[in-house]
């Protein structure tokens, strides 16, 4: 049993994803603390309000990201809240934008009204002290080839600081740089994958950021507290069944050394 | 020097009118050619001490500037009375200099381009071992740039966005390189499931506690968990705040004091490989 190939393992976990992916199982998911205060955060906006997006993730992570984005854009647009989306990964910068218009166009979102996308930066805390001094004169043009200045949805807008909220929607490391750098009066919530979840519980702790969406569990969450079907809740569903198959298999694993060492220890 | 200190004052020389700034930017431009030109075989001549002291010297400059802006008590008004009091004489530059900086990747970025497509044409053009992946590698590159090229010049209007761009660069981008990328960082998974099955053995005391808590929280918090039990969220997310959380707190305070130290020691040129 411990020297079974590995391709077989592979096969198993497989066939287990996409069973549980195609099948119509749908299990309701207890909401945890931080999905609560993140959703709890968006609900106290008022309409009008302006909130940065900052949508820096690629085709890699798009299981776990692409359902938190489109939940949170959905959620924003429910509040009426004017929101910009910036990019400091180049994939990035295409993928959000194409998935913003995408869920903009369904709900009547107008481009340049109530939202836009300020494109690619490639450096985030330059721009993040950039847009703290002087947004307009740091972005220069969203994706359109607008300038800034002349965007309705940012009018008269000349500072970060005039934003209600950031919210950070990585893969990366990111949200200390906003942390360090963003006005302290601007709100930060967090939408990490579950890989950097674990790290982000201490800057949850000390109230840097007021909420936390992690991965596509903590995304089938926030689509349940607003109601909507997503990808969310199938992605969730399915990672739940592989975690039991991985739990399962290190026991069998463990079980199958302790069984050779009894057996070794009979022999001798 | 009068000339120098009146813009410092003034904090235009970073704002300069309209008229001036074309010139001044061509100025500019042409000397960093003549410097670069002049540079590189200035470089090539010298022994490596030499080399050595510039490299050292143009970093420590460089660093120097970005501490000093940030120590230097700002309120300079009593030297400079037409000055900000909320800002030292170095900050209207920092914004020059990040995009000085932001300009230095990009040129990474050619020069990057630039190594991959001549590597690969040497290798089509000299028909070295597997050159047909070369090949691929060209003609993808081609033809996946031309399509983004245009989607971007499509996206800001200055061309027309025809039904075969926006199929074109639907079927490169959306149907192809977003799910391909997504494929390979999923295979991630079972590399993380074969190795689990082989490797995590309950060797010790610890160990079982390691396994044990890592358990419930893979179970606490997907769905299936909250199925299982109510209270299996709840153990999950306790472990997450409250143990989890302080020795991240522990793990970061340590890499943040051996990120300082590590950034002194560049800064100061003190590690290994400067040449």
């Amino acid at each position: 049993m411990l020297s079974v190939d590995r391709r077989w393992l592979y096969l198993i976990l497989f066939v287990n994803i996409v069973i549980f992916l195609l099948a119509p199982l749908r299990m309701p998911a207890s909401i945890s603390p931080p999905v609560q205060k993140f959703y709890d955060e968006i609900e106290k906006l008022q309409p009008g309000d302006l909130v940065m997006i900052s949508s820096n993730w690629s085709a890699s992570t798009l299981a776990e990201n692409q359902p938190q984005l489109e939940a949170v854009i959905t959620h924003l647009m429910r509040k009426q809240v004017r929101f910009t989306i910036i990019s400091i990964e180049a994939q990035s910068r295409d993928i959000s934008y194409r998935l913003a218009e995408r869920v903009t166009k369904e709900k009547g979102y107008q481009y340049g009204e109530q939202w836009a996308h300020f494109g690619f930066v490639p450096n985030l805390a330059v721009a993040i002290k950039g847009m703290v001094t002087d947004l307009p004169n740091t972005i220069k043009q969203d994706v359109r080839g607008t300038a800034v200045a002349e965007l309705p949805v940012v009018q008269g807008v000349k500072s970060l600081s005039e934003y209600k909220m950031i919210i950070d929607v990585t893969p990366t490391g990111s949200v200390p740089v906003w942390i360090s750098y963003s006005p302290k009066n601007v709100k930060i919530l967090y939408c990490p994958t579950s890989v950097m979840a674990a790290e982000a519980y201490t800057y949850l702790d000390s109230g840097q950021i007021k909420g936390m969406i992690t991965g596509a569990k903590g995304a089938q969450e926030y689509e349940q507290l607003l109601g909507i079907t997503g990808l969310g809740a199938p992605f969730a569903n399915t990672i739940s069944f592989s975690h039991l198959l991985i739990i399962a298999f290190i026991l069998l694993g463990n079980f199958a050394m302790l069984m050779n060492r009894l057996q070794a220890r009979r022999e001798a | 020097m009068g000339v120098l200190t009146n813009l410092m004052a003034q904090q235009t020389i970073w704002r300069l009118p309209e008229e001036s700034r074309v010139l001044f930017a061509t100025l500019i431009v042409a000397g960093a050619f003549v410097l670069i030109l002049g540079l590189i075989p200035v470089l090539q001549t010298l022994p490596p001490r030499g080399r050595r002291a510039i490299i050292v010297t143009v970093t420590f400059l460089a660093g120097l500037f970005f501490a000093a802006e940030f120590f230097l008590p700002v309120d300079w008004t009593a030297i400079f009375p037409k000055d900000d009091p909320k800002r030292n004489f170095l900050t209207p530059a920092i914004q020059p200099a990040q995009n000085v900086l932001q300009i230095i990747g990009a040129l990474a970025l050619g020069l990057g381009t630039f190594g991959l497509v001549r590597l690969h044409l040497r290798n089509t053009v000299q028909r070295r071992a597997q050159w047909g992946y070369s090949i691929v590698l060209l003609v993808s590159f081609v033809v996946m740039a031309t399509f983004s090229i245009l989607n971007t010049l499509a996206e800001k209007k200055i061309v027309e966005r025809g039904p075969m761009l926006e199929r074109g660069f639907s079927i490169l981008f959306d149907y192809t390189l977003i799910q391909l990328d997504a494929a390979m960082f999923s295979l991630v998974a079972f590399y993380i499931f074969s190795a689990a099955y082989r490797a995590f053995r309950i060797r010790s005391v610890e160990a079982s506690i390691l396994m044990f808590t890592a358990m419930l929280v893979m179970i606490g918090v997907v769905p299936l968990g909250a199925q299982i039990s109510p209270a299996l969220p709840t153990i999950a997310n306790w472990v997450l705040a409250q143990l989890n959380a302080p020795a991240q707190r522990a793990i970061e305070f340590g890499v943040g004091i051996g990120g300082l130290a590590m950034a002194i020691r560049l800064w100061l040129s003190l590690e290994r490989g400067v040449t």
